[in-house]
């Protein structure tokens, strides 16, 4: 693979650093974190930040494209087309390869796509292998691009009844003919959590299909290290990793992992000081083995094989049984499997419980965040938690902020007693459901106010309750245009 | 008075701005509405698209309630 370098996952906080070529040589995008998702006909399309893919484009490094939407380690497929959007940021973004996760984030649920709300481990099986690999092939095919799949976290404990990581990762690899995404600190996190080691996972993998690294830094929740991309590297994983990089011949990249949110843990500087860490490594790789020429990138070659689709659909059933059973498991609902019930009693499953609702209360956060801040004002942090749990209960996640702001907004709507009980509750929530629908669906609103709203909001970002303001009534008018 | 506001701290999509227009006789602080707008839309993509963990609930929630007297209070420089 053709060696870029070091680099990171792009956020726009970490832009300060992507003008110094010498510190960051390639720029990796998760291109749904800039996408937003809304109704289109009788279904819903993706709708891409277009500007924004063609500033990061204008960076003179090589990109690479890191799908975290449509997984290829299950059996049901994203209902909603991506194609047009991931073939849009591959013409833009021109990426030497594209990865996704050997992962599933959807299920099944009474005949219609249920979001899972997490990336969940697959069945690891012979018929999941093939499943993947098929879901690859269909992935180069929707991006035209060589593909990787990244090798996972997962919080559960290993199973007598499914092939070992190593063998797994590898086989999947060799079934599809693609490259491999190792993310050292997903598997240092399934080592920490009582699978197996990273080393032993290595010696079955097949090296030469590493095509690029990821490190990260994470943090303990209940007994569990979570791969929660919010550190620095620990010394005993950069350790390993310079164990480990002399072995891959056909490296291609080295990408350091950190969310915005966790950005103040460690700085700007920190995540320069982590780069330079990072190019400690890239130093280690072993010369004679570099493979300069674009020309000779490996592509997914893999031809589906009578025998292979026969397997597949043997138990394509069994496939689908465990993502049911594991999301169902999540959810707290009843189990109804012959052959995983068990998957009930695992500790990890509230593990993905809690990630599941962390994830859903930030997106909340992010889109409704003064209905949030005065929820919490008025009501404190538990009875708030308990009117979240309450919606989650009643509506199913969805990973997109704006779908899932919806869906709240809605909820709260019909709560009268709530809205009459919350000062400005009505008001505030109005105003920021009308911000989301102008925004997504181009629809005007018309809102009354009994207060300067931006005392309002003064109040609420000074931790305080907005009461005593003078009344001034007023109307906004929010239109796109 | 009318205040027209792009909410998007990222780059602008190819598509509509959102405008708020307001009674002319009200002065609002155009610069806080503006910030508000943009906290409001700004993140609005695949926010749980990732195996980590997000926490900005978790840090509102510390900023809003003392988690020790569960008074309601601001903390000063707090960042979420």
């Amino acid at each position: 693979m053709r060696p870029l370098g070091v680099g990171l996952v792009f956020w726009p906080e970490l832009a300060p650093l992507l003008d110094d070529t010498d510190l960051v040589g390639v720029i990796e995008i998760e291109p749904q974190g800039f996408w937003e998702k809304l109704p289109c006909g009788s279904g819903a399309c993706y709708r891409p930040n277009g500007g924004l893919l063609r500033n990061i484009a204008q960076y003179p490094q090589p990109k690479l494209l890191h799908g975290v939407g449509q997984p290829v380690g299950g059996v049901t497929c994203d209902p909603v087309d991506a194609t047009p959007s991931l073939r849009g940021a591959v013409d833009i973004l021109r990426p030497v390869w594209v990865s996704e996760h050997l992962s599933f984030n959807r299920t099944y649920r009474d005949a219609a796509v249920t979001e899972a709300g997490f990336l969940l481990p697959p069945r690891q099986s012979t018929a999941g292998v093939f499943a993947a690999a098929d879901n690859i092939v269909r992935y180069a095919s929707m991006t035209g691009s060589p593909v990787a799949f990244e090798t996972g976290v997962n919080y559960l404990q290993p199973r007598a009844d499914e092939l070992d990581d190593g063998a797994w990762f590898a086989r999947v690899a060799e079934q599809a003919r693609c490259g491999i995404l190792l993310d050292l600190h997903n598997l240092w996190c399934n080592q920490r959590n009582g699978r197996e080691r990273v080393r032993d996972v290595l010696a079955r993998m097949p090296l030469d299909r590493v095509w690029e690294v990821h490190l990260a830094g994470g943090m303990a929740l209940g007994g569990y290290w979570l791969d929660a991309h919010s550190d620095a590297v620990a010394p005993e994983l950069l350790e390993l990793a310079a164990e480990v990089v002399p072995k891959l011949p056909n490296l291609g990249a080295i990408v350091f992992e950190i969310l915005p949110q966790h950005l103040p843990r460690i700085g700007i500087d920190g995540v320069g000081r982590q780069l330079e860490q990072l190019a400690k490594l890239w130093a280690l790789r072993a010369p004679h083995y570099a493979v300069t020429s674009p020309a000779t990138h490996p592509h997914p070659a893999y031809l589906a094989t009578t025998d292979a689709h026969r397997e597949l659909g043997r138990n394509l059933r069994e496939l689908a049984e465990w993502e049911n059973t594991l999301a169902a498991a999540i959810r707290g609902d009843a189990v109804n499997s012959s052959c995983f019930a068990d998957l009930a009693q695992d500790a990890g499953i509230a593990v993905y419980r809690q990630l599941i609702g962390d994830a859903r209360r930030s997106n909340l956060t992010r889109a409704l965040r003064y209905t949030i801040l005065l929820l919490l004002a008025m009501l404190g942090s538990d009875e708030t938690e308990t009117i979240l749990d309450r919606y989650f209960m009643t509506t199913a996640p969805d990973a997109y902020a704006a779908l899932e702001a919806e869906g709240f907004a809605r909820f709260l709507r019909d709560q009268s007693a709530l809205l009459a009980g919350v000062p400005h509750l009505a008001e505030v929530l109005a105003f920021e459901h009308a911000l989301l629908r102008a925004s997504l669906y181009a629809e005007p609103a018309e809102l009354a106010w009994s207060s300067d709203p931006t005392e309002i909001f003064a109040a609420l970002d000074a931790g305080r309750l907005p009461r005593g303001l003078p009344v001034v009534r007023t109307t906004m008018r929010i239109a796109a245009q | 008075m009318i205040s027209e506001l792009n909410p998007q701290p990222l780059p602008p999509r190819s598509l509509e701005r959102v405008r708020i227009y307001v009674d002319a006789d009200v002065s609002y602080d155009l610069k806080r509405m503006n910030k508000v707008v943009a906290n409001v839309l700004g993140k609005l993509g695949c926010g749980g698209c990732h195996s980590g963990r997000i926490l900005e609930f978790l840090d509102m929630r510390e900023f809003m309630v003392n988690p020790k007297t569960l008074d309601v209070e601001g903390r000063m420089g707090a960042q979420f």
